[in-house]
């Protein structure tokens, strides 16, 4: 018999597994329900904030100065993606906006992946000192409550801007009527590069949270992207209560998945879901 | 080969003769003979999908994992029931033929579109490249096997040449087979339905086209080639691991020498190959570690500019010479169909 005071620490390494999946999720659902493009880097932007931070930190940066900075690097990055690639992906409509954009973006992670093998070879986390908490007499990892606290605070923002702000109301617009959104003067273009450099900032911060704690490679790149793919299709690829609800879910499902049967089964029980949801629900993803 | 239409007896025989010398200015040098078995094997990765996914609009992005059930399945099943591997080498490949013959089935029913299927093949993918990763105890994990199947030292020792070139002759009968195949199955009512349905599925149907049979017929034939190669791509290797099968080693660099070549071509796959192979040999032991890089910029290259592929623009720039043969979907056919 497990004891209760593990399960709950579980519980809590599963949350802030799940707030990072959301984090994701969030990214790649922006960015499709806005404009038909399935963000295949959204990963490598994660490990781009990672790099980035990482190296200002051994310039002799503060930690936080350094991560403001890589997540502002992995925006600028954004931004001329959007303005090269995607514009030329934009050009097109429909479906073979979909499949462009799905190899376009392809092309781009193995490309980015790429040349930073050649420049960043090893595996970089965040030096934060986190311990172990004492939470009501069960003992849970700092940086877990940490990773928790930082992406509830940023999806908050996210949600926040788009319910409140003007310009985050023009971007529902859009993501509800397109034509609509045209008639009543909002200019979809420009939304696309805002909601592009927003998404690739909030993957920077999922990749950031999850090097408090863990190691990051190049090559995690990928994988997190797949994550992204996973919680998106779970969740319905256009909604992004539906991406929270998922990340969160998955998170602590693949946790206890893991406790119990091990990371490996863990792996294939997410994937499983995903294949699920695909079969059973294909409208997740049109 | 009268039966087959247009040039492409002419054309074929053209190519088996080049892939039948190729060998010989290289001759001796085990690793020139090798490169040139790994791109017979990638031009014939291509073939297979460009019947899937050129034919019928069905992306299978779990190429890797169907060649990897091939192989695996060939090793597991050859040590488990002690014959050769001649004889389960069918059965393991009709495995993966059952796996995309599901798959086809489950996208035509439920009317799946080409971005769903690439995006549940791809999750496939990753589920079989957790398991041969995760089955530590038959597959070796991460660490793999050595691949001594199909031994092939008695016809090397008889012709008096090394095994490496016994495997590559092999390979390019195969090839050859594959696009006679190929040609056959495009000049068939097959492929009549196959443009039938691509162009228009609704109307296809309604003409009395049975487009789940032909779209599950599409992605059995494919995937039980893939299947196959799967077998003879770890041999040639004399390794088998994990990453061999993975979605970047296999799925990227096939999808890549497919468009580079042009859909919907006899030739497209093995010009491709022969591009890409050729690129990867230029890159060197230099440029080895851009290796990556450069396909990932190729690849938005391609899909951006370059969609119609080499074998199209060749043949724009010489239309009227050649028949359909090379067209893309376009054209109209010029050729009287086949019988």
């Amino acid at each position: 018999m497990v004891a209760i005071d593990t399960l709950i620490a579980v519980a809590v390494d599963g949350l802030a597994f799940g707030v990072f999946l959301a984090l994701l999720g969030v990214g790649i659902t922006l960015v499709y329900g806005l404009g038909d493009v399935l963000n295949l880097a959204i990963g490598a932007f994660s490990v781009l904030a990672v790099i980035f931070t990482t190296a200002l930190i051994e310039q002799g940066f503060g930690l936080v100065v350094a991560m403001v900075a890589g997540l502002l690097g992995v925006a600028l990055l954004g931004l001329a993606v959007d303005r090269t690639l995607l514009s030329l992906v934009y050009r097109s409509e429909g479906e073979e906006r979909i499949l462009l954009g799905i190899f376009t973006t392809l092309g781009l992670t193995i490309f980015i992946d790429g040349t930073m093998t050649n420049f960043y070879p090893s595996r970089y986390n965040l030096p934060v000192d986190t311990g172990v908490f004492s939470l009501g007499g069960v003992g849970v990892t700092g940086g877990s409550l940490v990773i928790i606290a930082v992406g509830l605070v940023a999806i908050g923002v996210v949600f926040a801007f788009l319910r409140g702000t003007f310009i985050g109301k023009a971007t529902r617009t859009v993501f509800q009527d397109e034509r609509g959104a045209r008639l009543v003067g909002v200019n979809p273009r420009g939304i696309r590069t805002l909601i592009f450099v927003l998404s690739v900032t909030v993957a920077g911060l999922a990749g950031l949270v999850f090097a408090i704690g863990s190691n990051v490679s190049v090559a995690s790149g990928f994988e997190f992207t797949v994550l992204a793919l996973i919680v998106s299709i779970v969740g319905g690829v256009r909604s992004l209560t539906g991406a929270v609800a998922a990340g969160v879910f998955l998170g602590v499902v693949n946790e206890f998945a893991n406790f119990f049967v091990g990371s490996y089964v863990a792996t294939i029980i997410l994937f499983g879901t995903a294949i699920v949801v695909l079969v059973a629900k294909p409208e997740v993803i049109s | 080969m009268n039966w087959l239409p247009g040039n492409s007896a002419r054309d074929l025989t053209v190519l088996g003769l080049l892939l039948v010398v190729a060998p010989l200015p290289v001759l001796g040098s085990t690793y020139y003979e090798g490169v040139l078995a790994h791109f017979v094997i990638f031009a014939m990765l291509a073939v297979a999908l460009n019947i899937v996914f050129g034919e019928t609009d069905q992306l299978f992005l779990f190429m890797g994992g169907l060649a990897g059930i091939g192989a695996y399945g060939t090793a597991l099943l050859t040590d488990w029931l002690g014959v050769t591997a001649w004889l389960t080498l069918p059965v393991a490949a009709l495995f993966a033929g059952l796996v995309g013959l599901s798959v086809s089935w489950i996208s035509a029913k439920r009317k799946f579109t080409v971005v769903l299927i690439s995006i549940l093949t791809l999750n496939l993918q990753f589920v079989i490249s957790e398991v041969l990763v995760g089955a530590r105890e038959y597959t070796g994990g991460s660490t793999g096997f050595s691949y001594q199947y199909f031994s092939m030292d008695a016809i090397a020792e008889t012709v008096g040449v090394n095994e490496t070139l016994v495997l590559y002759y092999l390979m390019v009968l195969l090839l050859l087979a594959l696009l006679v195949g190929y040609i056959a199955l495009v000049h068939s009512r097959y492929g009549v339905a196959f443009n039938a349905i691509r162009q228009d599925e609704l109307a296809a149907a309604s003409i009395g086209v049975d487009v789940v049979h032909y779209k599950v017929f599409a992605g059995f034939l494919s995937a039980f080639t893939f299947g196959v190669i799967g077998a003879f791509y770890a041999l040639e290797a004399g390794y088998v691991l994990p990453s061999a099968f993975s979605f970047q080693t296999v799925d990227v660099l096939v999808l890549i020498i497919l468009i580079v070549g042009g859909l919907r071509t006899t030739l497209g796959p093995v010009v491709g190959a022969g591009i890409i192979v050729a690129i990867e040999e230029m890159l060197g032991s230099t440029f080895t570690n851009w290796r990556t890089a450069i396909f990932g910029a190729l690849l938005i290259i391609i899909f951006l500019y370059f969609r119609s592929g080499v074998i199209p623009a060749v043949d724009s720039l010489r239309s009227g010479r050649f028949g359909r043969r090379f067209g893309g979907a376009e054209e109209e056919p010029e050729d009287e169909p086949a019988d």
